[in-house]
């Protein structure tokens, strides 16, 4: 698969198809992966695709937008699922034109939370690791442990419907198609349960965690905004230290701003130093939109945004009377 | 020529005569609205809610009530009867008695003490007598004028000299017992009649038990049961136990479509009504079983079908075709239907409850008022007009609308009003009118910090009576930024408001709060007055304390103080914030866009050349005409002498410039300032002009069907194709003698749930027609309901006198088509349908089949919507701003839609729709200069990341996306101020300028308010 | 606790429920005068922040009419 990936992207920057491709290649630790911008053939056979490959890149393509988008004409990016449905959003969301992007898909099999296996290793360093398509062995001083990959994969890639890029220009690699999964909502579902004194008292312990270092706002990709609104003085949406009211309305209306647009590709949750569980709240808000208007974030460039769309059909059991 | 004026009478202050002086006022035409009653209004405000979007009738009507009463150009005269219209159109002199109010207009405070302490209690006509009224009253809660009057009929004081507790009770001193009626002579150009309907009585009517059976009640009478506003609150109870009903019977064409009594027209409003009346009680009570009885469900209107389908699959509504012939009362007071079935079968049942649907007739006192006016009635007592001059009465310069001249709905009456406005123009002077140019030289407040003047108003003891104003006044001296506070006895009096002026001098006050009554009302006054006194008006801001307040918590006068400290103290924080704003002019191009040339682009072209101004008329195909080419009979009337008329007379008038065979390729712009590029589509060349306004009358087309075999014999013809035959007199074969129609071919069925309402019309004329050449034809109409509504009534009946069946058939059981001889599709046609009179299947051979197929929308709407930004309903018609009070208007201004691209309709519909869109279409090209919204959304350009959504989320297409600089860009000439994109805006970038964020946030932490955590 | 009264905002439309709230008081209806009024124009100007802001500020409950 790699070998044809490489030969692919190769082809495109002999071609003159892309100025420039963006991947991943081994980071200098184990189980690590860092960003790869290849310009240069030789550059190429540094490229990687493997469980290791977390970040969602996308984010390059608008963050940067007016630098990388106006430096190069085309740009090429390798994607996951959860990528790809990225770059959906932001030609739906006029960020990019989807001509000016060559998406190449290659098949995910989920990505390594490197949380869960820190909880395996009791923290032990990790001087190799070894994956094959069920188990990740993991070696270092003291240490030499099998793990079940499934154990130790994100919990957004064991929910994943949708692995293999629903939008793609080429497609590496044999897809997965799309994936059956009947619990996807399995921990809103639980939730949802609890009496709304157990919920709000979740949420407050969860969220009075929050150190209020934006680290999940700034690798989502779908926070792109030019300032945030926790950042403006005019008016001053929030209170910006840590307090506890201000750290929930932060991650409230950080959901309700990617309501319709998060892709679940779990960023937040891996960057996120203390732990918090962010995921519950997202999921809560993919499912009411689901329910509500039938509709999935990053599928498809032509149908317009949940949130920016009504339909007389809607259910309005919101309203009283 | 004619001479001309600069004003207009109007009779009649209901939603027709409302719609027509507005549009007028607009013009710059000094407007004379004459009304019976105490208020404007007329019958909208005692409907609770309206169909087919169950909108709340009232909350729809104030709007248009308040800027009737607003408005400079408008002045109306209540208690009013015309007396006489003397001289010649364009200088017509009309005396009108303005009867005696007793009460100063400018006193009244409309605190209604009086009528609390009035010891007469007399019969209410607004809530049709379900409720009492005293002799001194208003005719409804927000009746405009809002002052009370004296009915001198029954007043103590005025019939016997005694009591004037009114006078003694009045905080204001209004009462006025020494008042006189005046006399008044008015020159005016033109008038136009609006006096409405009024509602058939059916206490003649025996059999159903009116006023002797406590249960049965008429359909006026049960609108205001319903109303929360009504008598009840809105909650329906039986006269005779006060229990809620259980189960509702509605009796269809209680005084409609009945010729022993002389009415032999159907109301065409009341089916709708009483299907509106089944949803909405069953709304209010979940368990009810409504039931409907009647002869055809005639829901011809726009969306209409939709509605009734909901009524009869989500609602459980019963619907049962049959005639009731009489109603007896139970001894607990229900009442037992007896009623006869089409197959003649009779059944009994029984309801808790029985409205009576009673029909609309012509206003008691029309037949004076005609003689007054030396108008014309028509056989059934309405004024009288003609097919192809809907809105003109037998004398020029008269003209009439609304239900005067025969029953309509509200969106009817609406266009017909603005319809009349275009026909009175003739006699108008239109001249372009200049932006009023501010005298007061505003003073520059940037910079400064805020120096908040706070005058609370004791409304007499309106609102004294129960808070304390004083403390409330001295408590605002202690928030940040007040510089100055003061209670005022009635702050909205002249020397209050001198007081302000003076206040703002000498404390050098840069923001003012005014705490009284409702902005609603009294915002512009006020801010009026600032501006007198050199501060921007967006510069106030009010504080509540009466309608929300005072009013509200009579009991509870310590809580109501404290709630009035904090809705100043909210309003301080918000005035504290608050901006100068300045209103844009935007330039309006005097020029008009007409698109389509058939009837309706024809009419409105010329509607506006007759005004003076010039249009362009452009049209796709190579002749003008449209539809009304295939058009050859309308009932004695010539349709194709009204074309060639009309041909030749927009051909000759130099201010409309047409343009044949020709498609429109761009518009670019909004009101005012359009540019549209149109090629010819022999040459391709294209051309390109710039307008002010737009009118969409491209019509609508035939649907092609492939049902009953059409297109595979000649003797299976659509309804046009049948009435060319009639005319050319040349029919397959002999003259047919056995004709068979079949009605709503390709409409009212699923995926096209509407009615193309001329069908049914069409189908008797063209029935009888037949019947003149062959009269002893037989024929067999197949129809769903027959929809001959208003006056068209008569001809149905006159086609059944000679003999036509009328066969009823259900679309799950449609009649089957087949050749008599099934290998020769020249043979005669069987047609088998299921006949429910017979109660068998009947099979009928005919010589011709003649389909009655759908109107279909244009394909090409889609593309024109998209290039104007305006929007299609489903079925691919376009969608008005409102479909009962803006019926040619579209959300963004300077749009207008006439004519089958509305929804299909009959020529004198299309007709006073036409002039309806060039009226609407007047009064912004009268104009010179429009001013913007000052209460607009702005952009900061550095946060805005051009995802688009406020794009979407615009209904007036107000924002868009600049392509090249990737923001958001607002055309302020569009934006409505309603703040949706600033709402649906993640970045910040969007901000509503008078509704800021930073402003409702002050307001929300304006307040000491326990922390949320309990801190 | 007992004599707790709950503080509430309700933020209303200009057009429909603002007028609605008028009317109560020209009907002399009468309502527990625990609610405070902030008159907006559309009912779409609402952010949901505004719905945490206000509930942060300390009132207890929340009323968008529209």
């Amino acid at each position: 698969m790699i070998q044809n990936l490489r030969t692919e992207v190769k082809k495109l920057l002999k071609d003159k198809k892309v100025n420039i491709v963006i991947g991943w290649e081994k980071g200098s630790l184990p189980l690590s992966s860092t960003p790869l911008f290849i310009q240069k053939l030789e550059d190429v056979d540094k490229l990687i695709f493997d469980e290791t490959c977390r970040n969602n890149f996308t984010t390059y393509l608008t963050k940067d937008k007016r630098k990388l988008g106006k430096t190069y004409d085309k740009i090429g990016i390798i994607v996951k699922g959860c990528d790809s449905r990225s770059i959906v959003l932001y030609a739906v969301e006029q960020q990019i034109k989807r001509e000016d992007v060559i998406i190449i898909g290659v098949p995910c099999n989920g990505i390594l939370e490197k949380k869960k296996i820190l909880q395996k290793t009791d923290g032990k360093e990790i001087l190799e690791s070894k994956i094959d398509s069920k188990n990740v062995n993991l070696k270092g001083r003291d240490l030499d442990i099998t793990i079940p990959l499934k154990d130790v994969l994100c919990d957004s890639c064991l929910t994943c419907k949708y692995p293999d890029a629903p939008v793609h220009d080429i497609f590496i690699g044999k897809p997965r198609k799309e994936v059956d999964i009947k619990d996807e909502f399995k921990n809103v579902i639980d939730f949802e349960k609890k009496s709304s004194e157990e919920r709000w008292e979740y949420i407050k312990e969860e969220y009075s965690k929050c150190i209020r270092c934006y680290a999940c706002r700034n690798v989502c990709p779908a926070c792109y905004c030019n300032e945030c609104f926790v950042d403006q003085n005019d008016p001053q949406w929030i209170g910006k230290t840590p307090e506890v009211t201000d750290s929930i309305i932060f991650h409230l209306i950080r959901n309700l701003h990617v309501a319709g647009r998060c892709v679940d590709c779990g960023a937040c949750v891996s960057a996120c130093p203390v732990d918090l569980d962010l995921r519950i709240m997202n999921k809560k808000v993919e499912k009411e939109i689901k329910e509500r208007f039938d509709y999935t974030a990053g599928l498809d460039i032509n149908e317009k945004p949940a949130m920016a769309s009504y339909c007389e059909t809607e259910k309005q059991d919101f309203i009283m009377g | 020529m004619s001479s001309k004026s600069k004003s207009v009478m109007i009779i009649g202050a209901g939603i027709a005569g409302i719609q027509a002086s507005l549009d007028l006022a607009e013009m710059g035409i000094k407007v004379h609205l004459i009304e019976g009653t105490s208020s404007i209004g007329g019958r909208m405000p005692q409907l609770d809610k309206t169909f087919p979007t169950n909108d709340c009738s009232m909350c729809i009507l104030a709007p248009k009530m308040s800027e009737c009463a607003r408005h400079p150009n408008i002045q109306i005269h209540i208690k009013t009867k015309v007396e006489s219209v003397a001289g010649d159109p364009g200088n017509f002199i009309a005396e009108i008695i303005e009867e005696a109010k007793y009460v100063d207009a400018v006193k009244c405070v409309a605190c209604g003490l009086c009528e609390e302490k009035c010891p007469v209690k007399v019969d209410d006509e607004f809530d049709v007598q379900l409720r009492k009224r005293g002799a001194i009253s208003r005719y409804f809660l927000q009746s405009i004028p809002s002052e009370y009057t004296i009915d001198k009929e029954k007043c103590l004081c005025l019939t016997k000299g005694v009591c004037r507790l009114c006078e003694k009770v009045c905080p204001a001193e209004a009462i006025n017992f020494d008042d006189k009626d005046k006399r008044i002579k008015l020159q005016v150009g033109a008038v136009i009649v609006a006096t409405g309907i009024d509602a058939f009585d059916p206490i003649g009517f025996g059999h159903f038990g009116y006023k002797r059976f406590k249960n049965v009640v008429t359909s006026l009478e049960f609108e205001r049961m319903l109303s929360a506003s009504g008598p009840f609150g809105g909650h329906v109870v039986r006269a005779s136990d006060n229990k809620e009903p259980k189960s509702i019977a509605f009796i269809q064409c209680v005084g409609s479509r009945d010729e022993s009594i002389d009415r032999n027209y159907c109301s065409s409003a009341c089916c709708m009504f009483a299907i509106k009346q089944a949803i909405i009680a069953k709304e209010h009570m979940k368990g009810l079983k409504p039931a409907l009885f009647y002869m055809d469900i005639r829901a011809f209107g726009k969306d209409f079908d939709k509605y009734y389908e909901q009524a009869k699959g989500k609602y459980g509504v019963d619907f049962i075709k049959s005639k009731v012939s009489n109603i007896s009362e139970t001894d607990k007071g229900n009442l037992k239907l007896r009623y006869v079935l089409e197959n003649g079968d009779i059944q009994f049942k029984e309801f808790d409850m029985v409205i009576l649907s009673i029909g609309l007739e012509p206003r008691k006192n029309i037949r004076e008022l005609a003689e007054k006016l030396d108008i014309k009635l028509n056989e059934y007592g309405f004024c009288r007009s003609d097919a192809f001059t809907p809105l003109k009465t037998n004398r020029e310069g008269i003209f009439v609308c609304g239900a005067s001249n025969g029953p309509k709905d509200i969106p009817e009456s609406v266009v017909s009003a603005s319809g009349a406005v275009a026909e009175a123009t003739k006699y108008l002077k239109l001249e372009r009118q200049e932006l009023q140019e501010k005298k007061v030289v505003e003073k520059d407040v940037f910079g400064e910090r805020p120096r908040v003047g706070v005058f609370v108003c004791h409304c007499g003891i309106n609102i004294a009576g129960v808070v304390d104003v004083k403390d409330v006044a001295e408590n605002a001296k202690n928030i940040a930024n007040v510089e100055h506070s003061e209670d005022l006895m009635y702050a909205c009096s002249q020397d209050c408001m001198n007081t302000i002026k003076e206040r703002i001098e000498e404390h050098n006050l840069n923001r003012i709060v005014v705490a009284a009554c409702t902005p609603r009302t009294h915002e512009p006054l006020f801010r009026e007055t600032i501006t007198e006194a050199g501060l921007n008006p967006y510069l106030f801001e009010m504080a509540n304390i009466r309608d929300q307040c005072s009013w509200a918590h009579m009991n509870e006068p310590e809580l109501a103080t404290e709630k009035s400290k904090d809705l100043v103290s909210m309003g301080v924080a918000k005035a504290r914030d608050l901006m100068p704003l300045k209103r844009l002019p935007i330039d309006i191009n005097p020029k008009s866009l007409v698109i389509g040339g058939g009837l309706a682009g024809m009419t409105a072209a010329q509607s506006l050349a007759v005004a003076g101004y010039e249009v362009f008329l452009i049209e796709r195909e190579k002749e003008l005409g449209g539809n009304l080419q295939n058009i050859y009979f309308n009932f004695g009337k010539d349709p194709q002498k009204l074309l060639r008329d009309m041909i030749e007379e927009i051909s000759k008038n130099k201010l409309i410039h047409i343009y044949k065979n020709s498609e429109i390729k761009k518009i670019d712009g909004y009101v005012g300032n359009f540019t549209t590029t149109f090629a010819n589509k022999g040459t391709g060349k294209e051309k390109q002009f710039e307008h002010g306004v737009v009118i969409i009358a491209t019509g609508a087309e035939e649907h092609k069907t492939e049902e009953y075999l059409y297109g595979k014999s000649h003797r299976i013809v659509t309804l046009v194709e049948f009435e060319e035959m009639l005319y050319e007199k040349k029919f397959p074969g002999r003259k047919p003698k056995n004709v068979v129609m079949i009605q709503c071919v390709g409409s009212r069925e699923e995926g096209k749930m509407y009615c193309s309402r001329v069908c049914c019309t069409k189908a008797v004329k063209n029935a009888l027609e037949l019947k003149k050449i062959v009269p002893k034809a037989n024929i067999y109409i197949v129809n769903r309901d027959v929809r001959t509504y208003g006056f068209r009534e008569k001809y149905y009946t006159e086609l059944r006198d000679k003999g036509t069946m009328f066969v009823n058939y259900e679309p799950e059981n449609k009649p089957q088509v087949k050749f008599v001889d099934e290998s020769d599709p020249d043979s005669k046609i069987n047609i088998t349908v299921f006949d429910p009179i017979m109660d068998k299947e009947v099979v009928v051979t005919a010589d011709l089949l003649v389909l009655s197929v759908a109107i279909d929308a244009r394909k090409e709407n889609i593309e024109l919507g998209k290039m104007l930004k305006v929007p299609l309903n489903e079925d691919g018609m376009f969608m008005e701003a409102h479909v009962k009070l803006r019926p040619v208007d579209f959300a963004n201004d300077g749009v207008f839609v006439a004519g089958l691209a509305h929804n299909p309709k009959d020529m004198d519909e299309s007709i006073m729709q036409a002039k309806a869109a060039a009226s609407r279409a007047l009064t912004f090209i009268t104009k010179k200069a429009i001013l913007a919204e000052g209460t607009i959304t702005e952009v900061n350009e550095d946060r805005c990341s051009g995802c688009g959504y406020c794009e979407i989320i615009c209904a007036y297409k107000a924002i868009e996306v600049d392509k090249e600089k990737e923001v958001a860009v607002v055309n302020e000439a569009l934006c409505k101020g309603c703040g949706a994109c600033v709402a649906s805006c993640r970045c910040g970038a969007l901000d509503l300028r008078g509704f800021s964020n930073e402003q409702l946030f002050d307001s929300f932490e304006a307040l000491d308010l326990v922390d949320v955590l309990g801190k | 606790m007992k004599d707790w009264q709950p503080k509430i905002l309700a933020i209303l439309c200009n057009w429909c429920s603002y007028a609605g709230a008028d009317l109560a008081g020209v009907s002399r209806m009468q309502y527990p005068p625990n609610v405070r009024v902030i008159r907006i124009p559309c009912s779409g100007r609402v952010d949901p922040l505004f719905i945490m802001k206000t509930l942060q500020s300390g009132f207890d409950g929340l009323l968008v009419s529209g």
